[in-house]
C-alpha cells in the first residue's frame, strides 16, 4: 500500500509531465509546418516556454519533502527560463526584421515597415 | 516509485523525442540561419525537460544543476547568433 502523500506527490508530476510533453509536441509541430520564420518563432516561444516550465515542475513535485534544494533550483530555472526564452526570441525576431528576412508571401499587413525603413548597408556599424 | 508512474515518465520520454526529431529535421532543411537558431533554442528546451524526466527516472537529483545551467547557456547561443545576423560579425 502507498502512502498517500507519495500517491499526490507522483499524480502532480505525471500531469505535469503529461502537460509539458504536449506542449513541446506542439511546438515541433509548429516549427515544421509554419511556412515563416517569425512565425516559428511564435511558435517556439510561447509553447516552447511553457512546455519547459511544466517538465521542470515535475522533478520539483516528485522530489518535493525527499531531495534538498530541488524545489529552489527549479523555481530558479523557470525564473531563468521565463525571462531568457522571450529575450531570445524578441532578439532574433528585431535581427530578422532589421535584414529584411523574407515573409511569407500571404502576409497581409507590415505596421512595423514605417517605423523601421531599410537601412542602408554603410550603416551597419562602424569598422 | 510506482509502476504506472515508470511508464508515464517513459512515454513522455518518448514523446520529447518525437519533438526532439521535428526539431533535427528544421535545423537540417531549414532555408535560413534564424530558422536554424530557432530551432536549436527549441531542442535545447527539449534536452533540459529530458534531463528532467530522466531524474525522475533514476531518483536522483544529481544532474538537476545542469538544468538552469543549460538555460542560460541556450540563452547565449540564441543571443549570438542574432547579434551576428544584425551586424554581420559577433565582436565589435
Amino acid at each position: 500500500m502507498i502512502a498517500p502523500l507519495e500517491l499526490t506527490r507522483e499524480i502532480l508530476a505525471a500531469a505535469a509531465m503529461v502537460g509539458g510533453t504536449f506542449f513541446m509536441i506542439v511546438t515541433g509541430l509548429g516549427l515544421l509546418r509554419f511556412p515563416d520564420v517569425y512565425t516559428r518563432m511564435h511558435a517556439a516561444g510561447k509553447a516552447g516556454t511553457i512546455g519547459v516550465a511544466l517538465l521542470i515542475l515535475a522533478p520539483v513535485f516528485f522530489f518535493a519533502g525527499s531531495e534538498p534544494f530541488v524545489s529552489f533550483r527549479g523555481v530558479l530555472a523557470i525564473v531563468f527560463q521565463f525571462i531568457t526564452t522571450p529575450a531570445a526570441t524578441y532578439l532574433l525576431a528585431h535581427a530578422c526584421y532589421a535584414t529584411r528576412y523574407p515573409t511569407h508571401a500571404g502576409t497581409a499587413l507590415d505596421e512595423l515597415g514605417r517605423w523601421m525603413p531599410v537601412v542602408p548597408d554603410e550603416d551597419f556599424g562602424e569598422e | 516509485m510506482s509502476p504506472w508512474f515508470a511508464w508515464v515518465t517513459q512515454s513522455c520520454l518518448l514523446g520529447l523525442f518525437g519533438a526532439a526529431l521535428l526539431c533535427l529535421y528544421r535545423i537540417l532543411v531549414g532555408p535560413g540561419a534564424a530558422d536554424r537558431a530557432v530551432a536549436f533554442d527549441t531542442l535545447s528546451a527539449i534536452v533540459i525537460g529530458m534531463i528532467c524526466l530522466l531524474c525522475i527516472l533514476w531518483e536522483s537529483s544529481l544532474y538537476f544543476d545542469a538544468v538552469w545551467i543549460l538555460t542560460l547557456v541556450g540563452f547565449l547561443g540564441s543571443a549570438a547568433v542574432a547579434r551576428y545576423l544584425a551586424r554581420g560579425r559577433l565582436f565589435p
